[in-house]
């Protein structure tokens, strides 16, 4: 039962991470898509809630309306440090909202080049702009 | 599913109830009431990861009582210098423990119970965990008055806060855990959680300080014993399972592997105090040395626990500036912490001339530092 449970955990886990690719987490220059390519502006979503458009091989990540809504007001952000190398599906930090701390999940494989240094002071931009200054890494 | 039931061959039943073994497979079917025999705050928590790293609680939703020696536990996102009296801690012998769920600062003894309540991400419902605590205790006292606030703490008679709460979600679980005041004592509380630190400048989530009370200050027969027993009876009624509580042991690698090193990584200065979100210091003491009285002005800055910026200042006709210099230089990069500072002092004496004096005032200035971390 026990090699069972072990078979049964691996399984589960992340399947392997996405090819390298120069994927990069980035500077949320983000802007609004509406023009241009629809390659080059497209947000897509996680099952989890987190948003991630790409532009020249830089992601920029978020967390989507729904997600802010559910988590009431966000007192602060736990972000990780520039360099960090991640996995998809591994944690990255969490936010903190009426007392639950919620965790983040980097819908993609890459190398952390910027956080959003705007969240430290005012963390509820998560909570007014999602998608545009409450950007995450 | 196939964790649980490895869990279910290998728990030794001892229940507070007599109910015959053979119900303990019942018991697994929608859900299950563990309490650990251990009171160290370190590896209570460990249970509490491990099950929400390691459980898939579909269905199987799960009740965790835990009681720790006297320690203080705080917030994710909290920073410790702000929160409580580290001095007093060390001076006592009090554990300090950062928990891995939001919320503020609260002091653990014997006469506190903890109660954490494990769920799929999708069950996770914090105000109907707390309606279930009351309803269990009013069925001990139909008279007592506890309501449970928007914030999810439990008010006695309106006023006192006798619980307060604490959750984290996860991917696809989440728990929320909260305290519950029996028989704690109370004035030890109010000193362990008050900060002596000046001058600190932080965005770290702070506590909102309450007035609490104790349970058995209003009802003598409210004992952590008959309330651990009531809640658990009104989560089995709740959940339709036997009223049967668990005893674990957070030490045991065949029922939770891994689960040791997981109670380490709690431990470490790194998780503790390293965690602790950005912040500054600035502020000042006076010492008195040879009848005059200096007034040394301190500004730090502190990262992941350690020092990025020094700046301590002192008259300069009393430590001349280039010593002043080395002192600040030499804190750079190392941890905001007394033994560390007690470490670096000896090792600069040593680079020094044989100067008496000067040898008495940095030891002076240096237990005054040490008095602000």
């Amino acid at each position: 039962v026990r090699a069972a449970i072990r078979t049964l955990r691996v399984a589960s886990a992340p399947a392997a991470p996405c090819p390298p690719r120069p994927w990069r987490l980035t500077v949320g220059v983000l802007r609004t898509l509406h023009t241009g390519p629809a390659l080059l502006s497209v947000r897509k979503f996680t099952d989890k809630h987190e948003w991630i458009t790409t532009e020249n091989g830089i992601g920029t990540v978020g967390i989507s309306n729904f997600a802010q809504e559910a988590l009431g007001d966000v007192v602060y952000c736990s972000l990780p440090e520039i360099g960090t190398k991640l996995n998809k599906n591994d944690e990255f930090g969490a936010l903190e909202s009426v007392k639950a701390a919620s965790e983040l999940y980097s819908p993609l494989s890459g190398e952390v080049t910027e956080i959003n240094e705007a969240l430290a002071e005012n963390p509820g931009l998560v909570n007014k702009s999602c998608y545009e200054d409450g950007w995450l890494i | 599913m196939l964790v649980l039931f490895s869990m279910k061959n290998c728990f030794k039943l001892l229940s507070n109830h007599k109910v015959p073994t053979a119900g303990f497979k019942n018991t697994v079917k929608n859900g299950l009431i563990l309490q650990s025999v251990s009171n160290d705050v370190y590896q209570n928590l460990a249970v509490e990861d491990w099950i929400h790293d390691h459980m898939n609680l579909e269905g199987k939703p799960i009740l965790f009582f835990w009681r720790n020696s006297p320690s203080v536990v705080i917030g994710r996102h909290q920073n410790p210098w702000q929160e409580c009296n580290l001095n007093l801690m060390r001076e006592e012998g009090i554990k300090l423990a950062r928990r891995r769920s939001g919320g503020g600062t609260v002091y653990h003894d014997m006469g506190n119970i903890n109660l954490t309540f494990f769920t799929t991400k999708k069950k996770y419902d914090r105000m109907e965990n707390m309606k279930l605590v009351v309803r269990a205790m009013n069925a001990v006292q139909p008279q007592l008055d506890v309501r449970a606030t928007k914030r999810f703490d439990l008010l006695l008679d309106g006023q006192f806060k006798i619980s307060g709460t604490a959750s984290k979600i996860g991917r696809t679980t989440a728990y929320h855990h909260c305290t519950l005041l029996c028989s704690t004592d109370g004035t030890f509380l109010s000193s362990l959680l008050k900060s002596p630190y000046q001058g600190i400048k932080s965005n770290a989530t702070a506590s909102i300080p309450s007035v609490v009370k104790n349970l058995l200050e209003k009802d003598p027969t409210l004992t952590c014993e008959v309330l651990v027993n009531a809640i658990a009876a009104e989560y089995a009624a709740y959940h339709q399972i036997d009223n049967h509580i668990n005893l674990i042991n957070p030490t045991d690698e065949t029922l939770f592997p891994g689960i040791n090193s997981k109670a380490k990584e709690l431990q470490t200065w790194e998780w503790i105090y390293g965690k602790t979100p950005k912040f500054s210091i600035n502020t000042s003491f006076n010492i008195l040395y040879e009848q005059s009285h200096l007034e040394i002005k301190v500004f730090i800055d502190i990262k992941n626990g350690r020092i990025e910026i020094c700046n301590i200042e002192a008259p300069n006709h009393w430590l001349p500036l280039e010593i002043c210099n080395k002192l600040n230089s030499s804190f750079i990069g190392s941890k905001f912490c007394p033994i560390e500072t007690n470490m670096l002092t000896s090792i600069l004496l040593r680079t020094c001339p044989e100067d008496r004096k000067l040898h008495s005032k940095w030891n002076i200035l240096c237990e005054n530092i040490k008095g602000i971390m």
